[in-house]
């Protein structure tokens, strides 16, 4: 069976076509494609706007990547939510036009389900299952949040229940806050993931939060203002100034600076700063992640979302002798629409199917 | 503007304390910017706010910048929203902040001094300020500023 999903849910624009659950027949990203040529101005970003412009060329190409059109589908998926509501409606919408016009059925996916299902997705592809009761932790820019995935009655589903999530920022928007006011510009994971390995990952001591009330929740504010005063106290204004130079410079080439490139621009004690702050964040996601698991005990640990794509994290991960983590694939880890048809199949098998009133919901939980 | 109000908090929880009593202060329908640099307490002061309205419990309030604009209580009573990923007042438009400013609720905007052309002229401003004291320990100062004309805040 072959579903369209469709996901607009905050700054991307994406469509895919996916058989079976398993198997990716095309995802299109829209902030990741040639827009500017395509579409004659600068695309996405934001908005519901942005959204619109993209929506039917991403769509279009889509169906054509995957080869079949809208007769050979069986289903229409699209992000319900969570998101900026403007940008979710732009989606649900289209997804909701395009069920009608064409009669087929239309699914609603919650966003975070959709990350859990992009690792589900690839292990069912090849062949594997993951066993259950898991924990997912989906970990990105906006979210950290811990699942506990169990078995639910076949007409139901998976069941699931919120472990534990940050109170306060996000592990990768704490990456990208760090990296710029560093200097080295935005999106800020990838420059930190790939430099922490040249740093001394005990050279700088950060203390992370005790957890009142449940500890299995995460906080990444206070370690954000632990490297803020350390920058403060270090002098590192001259620093900061040349490494932002070299990324303009590198911009306006429309080149992305090599590893050796930035080493020459970021001093030892920077490179400890990185390895320490890659240390304690990694170290804060699996300590949680691990107490969470065992508190359930968990025969698999799934990890999903943005940051799920940072080598230091896989590296800890793989370290870890039980249970067995699962990640994301790097181009599923982000925002994507297969991961959203994905998680419609068993939904279109048990029949769950939402109704052309269908509303696109800002906070939708995944779990209380 | 005039300063109204000002706190000094020593920790996360005397923040969100220093909130919820702030939460009583603005009027139903109000847009205040939250002016700060990045640590100084002001998604955490949001919590103890929204929590004093009784529209989310503060471990409930996270973080918008990635999210953008975060909704709070059924109906919608306050609006967190954080400008910090975004480079241009046209960006800011198009979230639809104008349509927000509108809608009957506390709308509370982190890094709203980026734009200031974007903002309703009857804004409040809540300033958070680092205060490093001289034990060495630290401390939050945070100022109000009703929306008024004159600067007389000391």
């Amino acid at each position: 069976m072959k579903i369209l999903g469709i996901e607009s849910s905050c700054d991307e624009t994406a469509a895919a076509v996916v058989e079976d659950g398993a198997r990716v027949l095309s995802s299109v990203v829209a902030s990741q494609m040639d827009t500017h040529a395509k579409y004659g101005g600068v695309v996405p970003e934001l908005a519901s706007r942005e959204h619109l412009r993209a929506i039917v060329p991403v769509v279009r190409q889509a169906l054509r990547d995957a080869g079949v059109d809208l007769k050979q589908l069986d289903a229409i998926a699209v992000t319900q939510g969570p998101g900026l509501v403007g940008s979710l409606l732009v989606g649900v919408t289209y997804a909701k036009a395009i069920s009608f016009a064409a009669s087929l059925p239309l699914i609603a996916v919650n966003h975070v389900e959709g990350h859990i299902y992009s690792v589900l997705m690839d292990a069912k592809s090849k062949g594997e299952e993951i066993a259950l009761p898991a924990l997912a932790l989906v970990v990105s820019g906006g979210h950290t949040h811990l699942f506990s995935i169990a078995a639910g009655p076949a007409e139901l589903g998976p069941v699931y229940k919120l472990m534990g999530r940050t109170r306060d920022d996000a592990a990768g928007e704490a990456y990208d806050k760090v990296a710029k006011l560093l200097g080295f510009g935005y999106p800020g994971g990838p420059v930190i993931d790939r430099l922490a390995p040249f740093g001394d990952p005990k050279g700088i001591k950060f203390t992370t939060a005790r957890m009142k009330g449940n500890e299995l929740d995460f906080s990444f504010s206070g370690l954000k203002t632990a490297v803020l005063r350390w920058v403060e106290k270090h002098d590192l204004l001259e620093e900061i100034r040349t490494r932002h130079a070299f990324v303009e410079q590198k911009r306006a080439k429309h080149e992305s600076p090599t590893v050796e490139e930035w080493l020459t621009v970021t001093p030892t004690a920077t490179l400890d700063l990185l390895a320490s702050f890659q240390h304690t964040v990694i170290h804060e996601l699996l300590h949680r992640t691990l107490a969470s698991a065992e508190q359930m005990d968990a025969r698999s640990v799934i990890v999903s979302g943005g940051v799920a794509a940072n080598e230091g994290l896989r590296q800890a991960a793989a370290r870890t002798a039980r249970p067995r983590f699962y990640f994301a694939t790097r181009t599923l880890s982000t925002d994507n629409a297969a991961m959203i048809a994905a998680a419609a199949y068993p939904k279109l098998l048990r029949g769950e199917v939402a109704g052309l009133a269908l509303k696109a919901q800002a906070s939708l939980p995944l779990a209380g | 503007m005039i300063c109204a109000l000002r706190f000094e908090t020593h920790s996360d929880e005397e923040t969100r304390a220093a909130g919820r009593r702030l939460a009583g202060f603005f009027p139903a329908h109000a847009v205040a910017v939250l002016a700060g640099d990045l640590g100084a307490g002001k998604t955490t002061l949001t919590q103890g706010i929204a929590e004093g309205r009784g529209a989310a419990r503060a471990e409930d309030v996270s973080s918008p910048t990635f999210t953008l604009i975060h909704e709070y209580g059924d109906p919608v009573s306050i609006y967190h929203i954080d400008l910090y990923r975004l480079d241009t007042a046209e960006e800011a438009r198009r979230l639809g902040l104008e349509d927000i400013f509108d809608a009957p609720a506390l709308v509370l905007i982190e890094w709203g001094d980026k734009f200031p052309e974007i903002l309703p002229a009857d804004a409040f401003r809540i300033e958070l300020t680092r205060l490093e004291l001289a034990d060495g320990e630290e401390a939050r100062e945070i100022r109000v500023w009703t929306p008024g004309t004159e600067m007389v805040c000391t």
